[in-house]
Formats: C-alpha cells, structure tokens, sequence
C-alpha cells in the first residue's frame, strides 16, 4: 500500500473527514437546500463560534486537565464587552480588548489555582465557574445588554463574498495559529510533553506550573473572543451566553481524537469535529426532526467518539506488538 | 514517635498516656466533621444577630426542607466519588426519576407508592449505564457522565415536550408541607435515614468495605480477590437511585415535577453535589467516605446562602459566593492535609 496513503488513514484528521465529507452528500442528497449560499453561511457562523469553543477546551485536554469554566468565562467576558459599549459608550476595539484580558486574567486565575495547589483542574474549574457565572449574573441581574455599537452589529452580519462570515476570520487564523503552536513551537511541545507524561517533562527541564498557566491564560483568551464572536452574531450580551458550551467544547476534541489523558491533540481534527457537530445539528433542523433532540445526538456522538479512539488505540498498540 | 517531648512539659506524670490523647484531641479538632460544626455554630449565631428571623419556626422549616434535599444530592455525589470516579449526570438523573415518577401517576394511573419505587429503579438502572460504561470501556466516568448527562436529559426534555406534571396525588405536596414539631420538615428525616443506611453500609456491611477498599487501591482490591467493575457499577446504582430520591423530594417540596427543576442539563445540582462532599472531607481520589461530613457540609451550604438571602445582599451574588465557598474549602483542606502530614498524624 501507498506509505503517504496509509499515513493519512492512521492521521486523526482523516476519520472525521471522512464522515463529514459523508454527511455533507447524504444531507445534501435528501435535501439540496443544505448547500443553499444561505444554509452554508449559517453553518459557517455556527463553526465560527463553535470552533473557538473547541480550541478553548482542546488546550486544556492537551495538558490532561480539564476546564469546565470555558462557558462561564466566555459568558463573563460578552457581557462585559456588550456591557461596556451599552452602559458606558466605550469604543468597541477598546471594550473588545479590555473583554479579552479578563477572559486572560480568568484563565490565569484558573492555571495559577491549579498549578500552586495541586488541586484537580475539576474542581477549581468548577468552582471559578459559579464565581464567573455569579459575577456575571450580578452585573447583570439577568438582563440582557441591547445598545452594542453599530460597527460590531455589520461585522456579526457582514460575509465576504456573500457566503464566508467576517466571523470565520478570527476563527481560521486562531486554527493556524494553534497549530503553528503546537507542531513548530517549543512552548507547543512544551504543552504536548506535559500532557503527555508529566513527570517525564519536568525531569527534562520544563517548568509544569509555567506551562499550566499559559495553557489555561490562551483558554481563557478563546473562550473570551468565542464569547465576543457571539455578542457580534447575536447583536446583543446576553447574560445565558456560554451555559450551553460544556457538552459540545468536550464534544469537538474528542471526536477529533484528542486523547483525554493529554499529549495528543490535533487542530485540524478538532475542527472537523466542530463541522461534524454542526452539520448533524443543522440536518436535525432541516429534517424537521426534534430540536430537543440534539442533546441526545451530541452526547451519542461523545460516548461514540471515544469508544471509538479506545478502539483506534487498542489496534495500533497490537500493530506495534506485532513489529 | 518522633515527638514525645510533647508530654514532658505536661504537668501530669502520664507520659505513655498523655502524647496519644494530646494527638487524639488535636486530630479531633482537626477532623472536617469537627470544623463545620465549629462554623455552623459561629455562622448560625452570626445570622441570629443580624438578621431578623433566622430562627423563626418558619425559616428553620424552609431552611431543614432545602438542606435535606442538597444533602441527598451531596450523598448521590459521595458514593461516586469514593470510586474516585464522578457523576456528572445526578442531575439529569434525578430529574428524568421525577419525570417518570409523574408520569406514571398522571398518565399511567399507577397509585404513587410504587410510582416512587419504580422512579428509584429507573435512577439506579440509568446509574447502572454509567457503570457499566465506564467499566467496560475503561474510561473515565468524567466523559462518561458528561455525555450520558447530556443524553439522559436530552431523551427526558424530549418525550415530557418539557411540559411539567402539576396533578400529583396530594400526598406529595402534603409531606412536603408536613411540620414534626412545628418545626422539622420530615424531608429531613429521609436524607438522616439515606445517611443512616450509607453509615451502616460503609461501616459493617461487607460490600461497602469493598466500596472503600476498590477506590483507595483498584489493583491491589483486584488481586485481594474483590471484583472491582462489579463494585464501581453498584457504587453508580447507589449514586442513581439516590440522585432518584432527592429528585422525589423536591417533587413533594414543589408539588409538581418539573423538567427545569435542576436547570439545563441538570447541571445546576453539580456545585451542591460536590460542594457537600469535598467540604464534609471525601476525597476526591476515592477510597475515603465521610457520610456525617457530608450531611454537615451540604447543611452548612444550606445555611449560609439561606443567610445570606435574609441579610438582602443580593441574591445574583450567591453563586458567586458558593463558588468561592467550594475554592476556600479545597485549599483549607489541603493545608490541614499538609499540617497533618508534617506530624505524621495522618
């Protein structure tokens, strides 16, 4: 067999291919309007969104840990930058930056909890959730934030050509970024290596904690502008953004391969997994079927997933036996 | 021994006794179980003086009836993470045993006692999935529980079209409304007899000994002969049917049963579930159950965010506040953890 052949049906990213290039014909098939210019910018916002969603917790799985604060933090930081431009007429580029450094400083707060006490990411996660999400409730007293400026509103709307949301802008370079992180940069490997066997990586020199913090500090920056890209799509801070992230940031890294263990994550995988989702979720609307229905559909993918990861592991430790 | 000059500089001539019962006595005013109490006092007294009503007959009535539910929700979590597992699906667990549960009564007609035993079951069977998952699988009970909760709920919101069951049989709004002594809700006796039964279960009954033993050391429970999958799984069916129960018991506090009641996904239970166990001292690692802490912790939860409600300092802040309740309590116990260890009282 072709060697680059079967390199690629070993990659992780050629499994998720795969089924999304047989979701799109089988959607496409039974209904043509999925392919409509209208259907596929909806689509691209949702992966826009999604997508940094994923990055978010996909960092986080690649040092071993989780983050179960990724929605609240993306909660915090919209209502923040909505907040912002709504009660104190700040210019937007100022309110954006000032929403990413808190999405920063949460995540630093985060890593640095972790890394200092030794506590599991679980549960210091799990309680900077609710500090996240009450602040955000506090501000807010549930209420949304309307007035955001007119020039966020055009670039939520705005589509270059018609079809590719501005939104996918930030989403494609943050990919390419965090690829060009993880494959050619040392702070990358430096990631990888701690996910992959801690104790191995600190007897080479690299410092956990350091690594742990800067890991936890970019989360927090994606899931900042993840939340930013929301209040641009839904013109408006709503204080409920990020209470539905939790299920499907897991969701996209793990069908894309990503070993929860840690060390082993791919970009462009995760990202597939995120069009994945999106695709069923769309067909699941366009079919008429239940919309409570996704739940199901998004959990059922999860346990799917990893099963079939455990699966994908056990024959490739066999084959290694064989040699 | 490393410390026996502790004893000489006691007045009393008793050296061999003396060290053991100085260790014993600190160790006791350093247990979990001995701080909250110590802060439910403090806390309880701090509330007396600033707010008005705090020990009213009604307040203590409102205040017994939640602390008993979130000390279930507490125990549902507890008899997972002695696992060293987790359930991430005591939420939409309990709520899909609710939903049953008023589904059977209003549409099926069945008379409500068995109604309530069958709602248990089906908490103890969606439990039983979770085990056997992540036992056959070999993976953690984390992402287990994370799709399952998102299944479970998304197959309840699906069949009830979230419409909530209100025609409920009076009993149950009656036993929720029921005061012992003008005072106590009966709620309460219910988690003190979960707690009970756990108590004797993890004490003097040789499965949960078993329990215990598989979450401190899987390999080494194995080779001593206990069948580890087996025990996990039932530690799953225990968390289930007892996510089950709190999930009846805010049925009888509401009246009705309600899709919502435990917020999208059922993750609003999540901060309460471990919130009671990690202050009443269970380790998170498995192999350590502190039923009386946990009973403690989820109470003095209860208590405070009821205070904090009276002294009107705006309710929106009190997550807020739980959450940094569960990060102070995470890090006093690994310094007591750290202070015992240096003694070598651990």
């Amino acid at each position: 067999m072709n060697g680059s052949l079967a390199n690629a049906v070993r990659s992780d990213w050629f499994g998720p291919l795969l089924v999304t290039i047989v979701a799109v014909a089988i959607v496409g098939g039974f209904n043509p309007s999925f392919l409509s210019p209208l259907n596929i910018q909806v689509l691209l916002l949702a992966i826009a969104v999604n997508g940094l969603i994923a990055f978010s917790q996909m960092l986080i799985i690649a040092i071993g840990q989780m983050n179960l604060s990724v929605g609240a933090i993306g909660g915090l930081c919209a209502i923040v930058f909505a907040g912002m431009m709504d009660a104190w007429h700040v210019p937007a580029s100022l309110a954006a930056l000032s929403a990413l450094s808190l999405g920063v400083i949460c995540g630093v707060i985060n890593g640095f909890l972790i890394a200092r006490t030794g506590i599991s990411a679980f549960v210091i996660t799990l309680a900077s959730l609710s500090v996240y999400k009450g602040i955000n409730l506090g501000i807010t007293h549930a209420q949304p934030f309307y007035n955001i400026s007119d020039g966020v509103k055009s670039i939520g709307q705005g589509a270059i050509f018609g079809i590719i949301p501005w939104l996918m802008l930030p989403t494609m370079a943050v990919g390419l970024a965090l690829w060009f992180m993880l494959n050619r940069q040392p702070i990358g490997r430096f990631i990888l290596a701690v996910g992959g066997n801690q104790h191995a990586a600190e007897l080479s020199g690299i410092s956990i904690a350091n690594t742990v913090v800067i890991v936890h500090a970019l989360s927090g920056f994606l899931a900042a502008l993840a939340g930013l890209l929301l209040v641009a799509r839904l013109q408006m801070g709503q204080p409920t953004i990020g209470d539905d992230w939790l299920i499907l940031s897991f969701a996209a890294p793990v069908i894309g391969g990503a070993v929860l263990a840690g060390g082993h994550v791919s970009v462009p995988a995760t990202l597939l997994g995120v069009v994945i989702v999106a695709i069923i979720t769309q067909a699941l609307v366009l079919f008429d079927i239940d919309p409570f229905l996704v739940q199901v559909v998004l959990g059922a993918m999860i346990l799917a997933a990893v099963g079939a990861n455990r699966f994908r592991e056990s024959r490739l430790s066999r084959n290694l036996k064989r040699l | 021994m490393s410390y026996s000059d502790v004893p000489a500089k006691g007045p009393s001539g008793d050296i061999v006794g003396k060290p053991r019962r100085n260790a014993t006595e600190t160790r006791f005013y350093l247990t979990n179980e001995f701080g909250l109490i110590a802060l439910i006092v403090i806390f309880a007294l701090a509330f007396k003086f600033t707010t008005e009503g705090f020990f009213s007959a009604f307040n203590l009535f409102t205040l017994g009836r939640i602390a008993a539910v979130n000390i279930m929700i507490g125990l549902a979590m507890m008899v997972v993470v002695i696992t060293g597992g987790l359930n991430l699906a005591v939420g939409a667990i309990g709520v899909c045993a609710a939903m049953t549960c008023g589904y059977l009564i209003e549409v099926v007609g069945l008379p409500w006692p068995l109604a309530i035993l069958s709602a248990v079951a089906l908490g103890a069977l969606l439990g039983f999935i979770n085990g056997w998952t992540s036992v056959r699988t070999g993976l953690h009970s984390f992402i287990i529980t994370l799709a399952t909760m998102s299944i479970f709920f998304g197959v309840m919101i699906f069949l009830t079209r979230a419409e909530s069951y209100r025609a409920l049989p009076p009993v149950f709004a009656a036993f929720g409304r029921l005061k012992l002594l003008g005072l106590f809700s009966p709620l309460l006796l219910v988690s003190l007899l979960a707690a009970l039964l756990l108590g004797y279960l993890y004490n003097l009954t040789a499965v949960g000994r078993e329990m215990l033993t598989a979450g401190a050391k899987p390999e080494a429970a194995e080779m001593s002969g206990i069948n580890v999958g087996r025990i996990f799984i039932y530690c799953h069916m225990l968390s289930g049917a007892l996510a089950a129960c709190a999930a009846l018991m805010l049925v009888a506090r509401n009246g009705a049963a309600i899709p919502s009641m435990a917020g999208q996904l059922g993750q609003d239970w999540l901060l309460i579930a471990f919130l009671g166990p990690v202050l009443g001292g269970t380790l998170l690692a498995g192999g350590k159950a502190s039923v009386l802490g946990t009973c403690l912790g989820a109470f003095l939860v209860t208590m405070l965010t009821s205070g904090l409600l009276l002294l009107q300092l705006g309710d929106f802040w009190i997550q807020s506040f739980l959450g940094l309740l569960l990060l102070a309590a995470v890090l006093m116990d690994k310094t007591r953890r750290t202070f015992l260890a240096r003694r070598n009282m651990a």
